[in-house]
This record gives C-alpha cells, structure tokens and sequence, in this order.
C-alpha cells in the first residue's frame, strides 16, 4: 500500500531520481531510460516531446504505475511508488491517475455516460457523469455508444471518464495522435479546462512541437534521456495552436 | 507444400486449443457412435455365429406328457428339420456354503451322443458319462457365482425326490446366455441356473419313461413359421402341448434382442447431441479465425487466389479438427467397446464376443464427424468467400452495440457496468451465447437423463417390492393344493404369515390376437403381493371377471368390458370365457389377475392353490431353510427380499459406472463449449480489460467480466437443460420400455441438483483456467493498440 503524504505539504507530486529502464539483457538490451532526475509539482500542465523511441512513454507507463523502472526511485506525494506490489499499483492508479490513450480505449458495449460512470464505481467521490460530459462538451451524447460517436468525441469522452475520479494526475499518451487539427484542439481544450479548474498534474506525451506551446513545461526527449526542461513563459492556449 | 497449406497448419497449430476442444467433443460423439454401432455388429455377429455353430433352436414347446414316438411325426412336421425331444423340469438346490435353496432348470441330455439342437460349449471339465446317471453339467454364470466346480456335489429335490448330483463340467448353451427364473424378470446368477443332466435319470424323477415334456427344433430355411407352429401345435394337442413359439419368445434371445436396440438407440442419441455441439464450436471457432484473418483474406484474394481457394483453405481447418476428432473417436471408440465386450462376455459367457467395429462403422463415423465440421463451416466459409479484396483490406467496422430494449434496459439499470458489459455482448452476439448455452444444456440433459434413470429404475424395483411383492418368500408347490396346505406352511419356523396364491399358464385370446400369459389368483385383502392399479396405487383384484396388465391389454387389443378367451396350457386344460373388468398397472410383467377363489372355481379346482407368500422373521431364515429343504412337492422357493438386494446392488454396479462415462461426457461438453467462449470472449475483450486494468480494476473485478459472462450463460442454460434432459428421459424410457417393463418418469430433485451444480462447476472450473490469462495481460500494449 503506497502511503501518501497530505497534499499540501510543499512535496513535489512526483519526485524522480537516476530512473533508469531497461528492457531485455546481454546485447539486445534496449535502454528505454537513463538516470532520469525529474521533479513534478501538484497541478502542473507538462508537455513531454520526443520522437518515437525516445523514452517519453516509458516514463508515462512508469509514472502511472503500468511499468517499473529498472533503477531509481520515484515518490509520488512523499511516499515511494517503486519497489510496490501489483495490488498496491493497481490501487494507485485506481485512487490518483486518469489515464487518456491515443485510441480512446472506450468499452464499446457501454455509452458515453456508463463508460464515464464505470470509473465512479471504483473511485470514493467520483464527478457526476452528465457533469465530466458537460465538462467536455458531450452533454447532449450521453446514451450514445462510442460507435455511434466520432474520433474527437470518443477522446472528449476519454477524458470525461479520465477526469471522473478527480485525479490527482491525468496521463495523457499521444491523445490527439489519431484526430485531426480541429478535434484535436477540443481534446486539448478539455485538458487544459479540467487542469485548471481541478488542478490535476496533466502529463502529455506527443512528438507534435505544436502541442508543446500550451505546457507550462516542457520536457524533452532523445535517446532516453531528459535533454532539456524548459519553462514555458508565453503558454498559449489550444484554440491557437495549429499543426 | 503450397505456401497456402503451410499457412493453413500453422494457423491450425495456433488455434491448437480451440481444436482440440472441438476435436474432443466431436471425438466423444463419434467414440459412442463406433462403439455402439460397432458393439451392436459384434454382438449379432457373436450372436448368429453362437446360434449357427450351436444350432440354435427356432422353435421350441412344452407339453405335459409326449410319448416318445412322436419326435417322428414332429420331426416330419412341415418346415421342421431337426427335432430334440427333452425332459425338462425346474429342481431346488442345495450345497454346501449357501444356506438358503437356489434352484435351478433341468433339461436332459440325449442318451446318445450331444444335443442336435441347443447344443452346449464346454468351459470346462467333461460330458457326462451316460452310464452314471448323477453326472451333470452345470451352466458358467450360476457356478462362478456360487463357486462351485468340478467334482462339486449339488443336492437337488427334483420333483419332491432328493437326489445328488456331481458336476463333472461347466458349460454355456446359446438357449440359456441370459438365465432367469420362472416368473422372474431379473437374472439372478446366484440364485438360478441350468443343469444338463442324464435323460433317463430325469425321465424318472419326472415319471416321463418313453416320454418328453419339452421339444426345440431347427426350422429349414424355407420354412414358414407360423404353419410350423400351427402343424406342432396340432400334433402335441393330445399330450398337453402348451403352444410351440419362436425365439421372438424366447426369454434368453429376447434379452438379447432388447440389449441390441438399446445399442442402436444410443448409437443415436448420444452422438447425435455431440455432434450438434461440435458444429457449432467449429460454426464459432472458425467464425472467429475469420474475422481476425480479414485482411489476409484480401491479401489472398488481391494475390489473385480465388474466392474457391479461399473457401477451401478454410474448409480445409475445420477438415482437419474433424479429422482429430475422427481419430481421437475412433480410438476411444475401441477401447470403449473392448471394454464393453470384456463386460458383455463376462455377462452373456459367450464362448467368444471380441469387439470389431467395420470399416463401414468407421467410415459412417467418420462421415458424420466430417458433416457435422462441415456443417459448422459453411457460414463462416461462405463469408470469406464472398467478402470482396478491397473490402477486406479495410479496417472492420467496430462491433455497434445498441441498447437492449425497453424491457432489458430497465433490468440493465439495475446493473453495475461490468454487468452491463457482460449482458450487452450476450444480447449483441446471440448466436454464439446460444451456442455456449445449448452445450451446456446438453451437459445438463445428459446427466439429467444419466440420473432419471436408475431414479426410474429405483422406483420400479420400489413399486415392484414395495407393493406388487412385498413378501419375503414366496414358494410354489409342484401342483395345486389344497389351501389347507397354508397352515402347515405357517407352522414352518420364522414364518410369521403365509398368503396363497394361484397361478396359471393360460393362452388368451381376443379379437384373433393370441398371447400365452400368467393369471394370478390374487385374495382379496391382499397384504403381500398386491395388484398396482393406476398411479402405482395398491387396487383390489376384481370382484369378478379379469383385470389385465396394460401392455397385456394392448397386445390383444382388449379392453374393460370386452369378453376375453381363457385357455389353460396345464391340468384340466379349461378353456372358458371371461370379461375383462380392469386393466391394471404393473411396472413389471404384463400378466392378468383374478380374485384367487374365483380364478380356482374358474379353473374348477375351487380351494386350490399354487402356492404361498411368506412374511418371515429375519432371526430364523437358517431354521426355515434347514425345514423346507426337505419337504417333498416344493417346486421352488424366492426369497424375494435377498432378490430385491441383489438387484439393486448389480443395478448399482451398473449405474457407478453409467454415471462415471456420462459424468466425462458432460464435463467435456461443458468444459469444451465454455473453454471455447471463453477464450473467444477473452481474444475479443482482452484490449477492453487491459484498458480496466490500466484504469484500476483489479483482477479480480477484470475477470468478472470473463467468469460471469460464461456463469451467466450457464445459468441461462439450466432450465433449457433441465427440460430436455426431462424430454430426453422420457423419450428414451418409451424406448426401453418392454411388454416386461413399464417405466412411468419419476422426477428426481437430487440428480437435478447434481445436474446443474456439476455442469457449472465444469464451466466455473474451465472459466477460472481461462481467466489466467487475465493476468498476463499487456497493460502497456494497449495503450499504443489500435482496435
């Protein structure tokens, strides 16, 4: 059971040292990361950048429990999140992380508002689902299936259901990859809204540099290295942001 | 090897586990198929071998004194081509070891070299030396039974005179390879066998010197039965001839006949339930093989392979799962029927019964397989064929889900998500949950079917010694007696109340129909034996005029009110009319039943009885044995409560071993059909439950969505199991019903019970070794996998 230190304390929500990941063995090891030193403030909007292969997802899975470093150590709100069991994961991602996928990953046989409500069923204090819909602009495809909804209003619905639980931290891996520009910047749009008036850390993993303007960080990637962490002085909000 | 047909094993390698589940449950199906159809050949050919090599009588008859002179003019009969005239007789037994008599038909042996017809196999020892009048043989079954061998002694009361005998061989006859007693029903090898013995020695116990009470013939090819029979029934009028009759009554080859179409009915059902479930896991498994190979099938047809070689290339896997299941059918099918054989032979005593099944035998199983795999195929084949190169190689549209109707949707309501899942892909995918649910009906029908049975069985032998027989004793005098014979019956030790009985061998005919039957004289406060009249419920014998069993009633088309024909085959030889007043219900036999005093006026030997039922007291069996033993005139003595224990302990035997194979069976049809679902629903689904996973669902909350769609199925399939499992039992019980059995379906709570919690304990058991799969999900795969 991962034990998590009160919010408030002026601990980073995440604080990384030397991760390193590391698939496979002998000559066909791949280094995936290596000695990543990161800290992540509560509420923060970070972009992660990076082409494919350059580690960005590795930390993303890391981060949401999905995958353990091969070394280092991560604490998430003061309490140490490596070296913990599956259930203990489970219910880490359970309580505190939205995830949000490139291909939506909604359940097919449920609609819109019972795929957001299937993450109120495991949370203490979920959002009403009409209100995270709302949130997103699907108030009105409530009872729709996710077949009967476009690519855009599928990922808006994503983020409904990611955000239901309240998290303390959305993951967000390439989430407008399979839309065009315009439902792109809906998606984004909602991000930005729910971290602003939630306050929930939203990481986003893209190789778009675009999508990179409206992080209040950015953090880019090669080789499974962190390369630069930048402080974006001039955000700019997703409306304006064109790929 | 074409490139195409190394794509094709390598794809059946793939899917190996789906076809080993399709090929075990096609495999149990033809297994029974080759087994039964192959048993039944076996045993005919045993059988007319047995018959031929043995001269098997055709015909036989009983007279009550025929002097010798007449075997000529038989033999001259038209259509008779070889008479044996015999001594035949029923003894009581005695020997050491065995406290209670057995008892034991006696047939002679010609003076003279070995019987021309029912001629007897040898197990063991030698032929009884003419010379010495006390050397017999005695059959297999009652010897092993009893342990005797040879140079054993028997001592026999052979009508009323107590001689010993001295077994100097053991042998089997195609007349007796299924023995019964008398009256009875039920083979008791223990209590009733055969002795072959010295014709003139029995001759003279019998007071038949130059003469026969019994004859069996061969009749020649050409010859027409029913004039045989009219032409020996003429010629042995004079001697108390009771009426010559073919093996069709013959009680040993009628068992036979019985066995052999109970082989052919489950020839019949048992496969054909597998079958039906076998195509339709291929229908499924190959269904699914489709859809996930859709852009190969564009890639081929792009290729320029045509939609011909793409049908086949499919056929041809659901060729090779028949194909499997041929094999693992065929092979399981032999070893099946060598051990049925070893059952049979041990049973029968068949000098020899080895199992072979013909190709023709394998090549309709193999048929049948290969039709059913095909049959299950063609949907999906069809659908690849048909499906256009640039369709296939776009993206499927995603599975579109619908809400599930106004009346589902206010039960969905009330359901948890995962619920919601589970229930919208049953509805969203009919076909294949009808299919998990229709498997497992089966498996609920057969062992429902598999404990109605001896439920049934149990109830018949409840009815039969719980009411119809519930005396201990029974004993039958040599002749009628006076009913003052009843005191001195009831001064024997440990009996506590004696009740007669009349019975007679009667002829009785109605509307040109003819059947040979028992009447029981039955009294009217009957405590012992009691008539079963409608609804298994103890009826009064009627006050006057004949009640008639069902089946009885129904041979000779009569019914109450109709005047019947009466003839006795014995004694006074009475031949009268008498109108029928009742018709009764007895579970065993089909005889007809009068009041006994009016049945003894009938046969105008008023006070007359045939013998006594007995209520015994069970501390004192040993005294009344030692007592009756050597009382002269009894002709035979039942324990009937010791029947009832024997019968059902061989009954429980048979069933042990019924319900072990037909516990295999359902655990593979229910485990074949739920493994198949579940690993289909687990294929489709795994990107949905990684998802859950990656969103904080436990496993234990994932695999819910796995177990309970199978559960839920299963559940859907109990009462559509349990009502053809009703249907089937019933059905089948008509079959096996004979003019000696009447089976009433007897509804059994507890195999219901046992049914449906070992069916769902099958599919639980699969569902849960599916579900590690659940474990090994790849949570990161799914975050980069397109659907």
């Amino acid at each position: 059971m991962i034990k998590v230190a009160p919010s408030d304390q002026p601990a980073p929500l995440f604080a990384l040292r030397g991760i390193c990941r590391t698939y496979g063995a002998g000559e066909t090891a791949v280094r995936a990361l290596i000695d990543v030193d990161l800290d992540i403030a509560g509420g923060e909007l970070i972009v992660l950048l990076g082409p494919s292969g350059s580690g960005k997802s590795t930390l993303l899975n890391i981060l949401g429990g999905l995958d353990r470093p091969s070394a280092g150590a991560i604490h998430f709100r003061g309490a140490p999140l490596t070296g913990q069991s599956e259930q203990a994961l489970t219910k880490y991602r359970r309580l505190h992380v939205g995830f949000i996928f490139q291909f939506y990953n909604l359940i097919p046989s449920l609609t819109a508002r019972e795929n957001v409500e299937l993450v109120g069923e495991i949370t203490d204090d979920p959002l009403e689902a009409a209100e995270a819909l709302d949130l997103v602009g699907l108030g009105q495809r409530l009872d729709h299936f996710p077949s009967q909804l476009s690519g855009g209003e599928q990922q808006r619905v994503a983020v409904a259901r990611a955000i239901a639980k309240r998290p303390a931290v959305l993951l967000c891996d390439e989430p407008t990859g399979a839309l065009d520009v315009k439902t792109g910047v809906r998606v984004l749009e909602a991000l930005q809204e729910v971290n602003e008036r939630y306050g929930s850390t939203t990481l986003i993993v893209t190789h778009n540099a675009d999508v990179a303007r409206m992080g209040a960080r950015v953090i880019r990637f090669g080789d499974g290295r962190v390369r630069s962490v930048e402080t974006n002085t001039d955000r700019v909000p997703p409306s304006d942001l064109v790929w | 090897m074409r490139a195409l047909d190394k794509k094709l094993f390598r794809d059946v390698w793939r899917m190996r586990v789906h076809a080993l589940g399709v090929a075990l449950v096609l495999g149990c199906g033809l297994s029974v198929m080759v087994m039964a159809v192959g048993m039944r050949g076996s045993m005919e050919r045993t059988r007319a071998a047995y018959y031929a090599e043995r001269r098997m009588a055709d015909l036989a008859v009983s007279a009550v004194r025929a002097p010798e002179r007449m075997a000529e003019v038989l033999a001259q009969a038209p259509g008779v081509e070889t008479v044996e005239t015999r001594v035949s007789g029923v003894a009581l037994l005695d020997f050491p070891g065995v406290s209670e008599p057995a008892s034991a038909r006696l047939v002679s042996l010609p003076i003279e070299g070995r019987p021309r017809v029912n001629d007897l196999t040898l197990a063991r020892g030698r032929w009884p030396d003419p010379a010495r009048a006390n050397e017999i043989l005695l059959s297999q079954a009652f010897a092993d039974a009893n342990n005797l061998g040879l140079t054993d002694t028997l001592n026999a009361t052979i009508h009323g005179r107590r001689q010993t005998l001295r077994i100097v061989g053991i042998a089997n006859s195609p007349e007796f390879v299924f023995v019964a007693a008398p009256g009875e029903l039920f083979r008791q090898a223990k209590r009733f066998g055969v002795i072959w013995m010295n014709r003139e020695a029995l001759a003279r116990a019998y007071d038949l010197d130059g003469a026969f009470n019994d004859a069996v013939f061969l009749a020649g090819r050409n010859a027409n039965q029913s004039e045989t029979i009219a032409a020996i029934d003429r010629i042995l009028e004079p001697y108390g001839g009771i009426g010559a009759y073919g093996r069709d009554r013959m009680v040993s080859d009628r068992f036979l006949s019985e066995e052999l179409r109970q082989l052919s009915t489950m020839a019949i059902f048992l496969p054909a339930l597998f079958l039906i479930t076998a195509a339709f896991l291929v229908n499924i498994a190959l269904g699914r093989v489709i859809a996930t190979e859709r852009s190969n099938i564009g890639l081929l047809k792009a290729f320029g392979y045509s939609n011909a070689d793409v049908a086949c290339h499919y056929a041809k896997s659901a060729l090779i799962f028949a194909a499997i299941g041929a094999f693992i059918g065929s092979a399981a099918g032999i070893a099946l029927g060598r051990s049925v054989a070893d059952l049979y032979r041990d049973y029968y005593h068949f000098p020899t019964l080895e199992f072979s099944a013909s190709p023709a035998t394998f090549l309709g199983a193999w048929a049948a397989g290969l039709a059913a795999a095909l049959t299950g195929c063609i949907f999906s084949v069809l659908k690849a064929a048909r499906l256009s190169p640039a369709e296939a190689l776009t993206p499927p549209r995603p599975t579109t889900f619908f809400s599930a109707g106004p009346a589902l949707s206010r039960f969905e309501a009330n359901l948890d998500a995962k619920s919601r899942i589970i229930m919208r892909r049953i509805v969203r995918f009919p076909r294949r949950a009808g299919t998990t649910a229709l498997g497992v009906a089966f498996a609920i029908a057969l062992l429902v079917v598999a404990r109605t049975m001896p439920a049934e069985m149990d109830y018949l032998l409840d009815v039969n010694f719980g009411v119809a027989n519930r005396q201990d004793v029974t004993l039958t005098f040599t002749e009628a007696r006076d009913s003052g014979v009843l005191h001195q019956v009831e001064r024997l030790p440990g009996v506590l109340y004696a009740e007669p009985f009349r019975l007679d061998d009667v002829i009785l005919r109605h509307n040109g129909r003819t059947v040979h039957e028992a009447v029981f004289g039955v009294p009217e406060h009957a405590r012992l034996s009691q008539i079963v009249g409608r609804g298994q419920r103890v009826m009064a014998p009627p006050a006057t005029g004949i009640a008639l069993a069902r089946a009885l009633a129904e041979k000779l088309g009569a019914r109450p009110g109709d005047e019947i024909r009466l003839e006795q085959t014995r004694g006074r030889r009475i031949a009268t009319n008498v109108r029928v007043t009742a018709i009764v219900e007895p579970m065993i036999g089909s005889s007809a039943y009068m009041e006994i005093a009016a049945l003894s006026r009938l046969m105008r030997e008023p006070g007359r009885v045939s013998g006594a039922h007995l209520r015994m007291d069970p501390g004192r069996y040993g005294a009344f044995d030692r007592e009756i033993k050597d009382i002269p005139n009894i002709a035979g003595v039942s324990y009937v409560g010791q029947a009832e224990a024997s019968m059902r302990s061989e009954f429980e035997q048979g069933v042990g071993v019924m319900n072990l194979i037909y516990a295999a069976f359902a655990a593979i049809m229910a485990g074949g059909v739920a493994f198949s679902a579940a690993r289909i629903t687990l294929a489709e689904q795994e990107r949905d439950l990684a998802t859950l996973r990656v969103l904080g669902f436990t496993r234990l909350e994932v695999s819910y969505i796995l177990v309970g769609e199978l559960m839920a199925l299963a559940l859907i399939a109990i009462p559509a199991g349990l009502a053809l499992g009703t249907l089937l039992s019933i059905w089948l019980m008509q079959l096996f019903q004979t003019d000696m059995y009447a089976f009433p379906f007897v509804f059994n709570p507890a195999g219901y019970a046992f049914a449906i919690a070992f069916t769902l304990g099958c599919v639980a058991t699969t569902a849960m070794v599916v579900r590690a799969s659940i474990d090994k999900l790849d949570m990161i795969a799914v975050l980069k996998a397109r659907d």
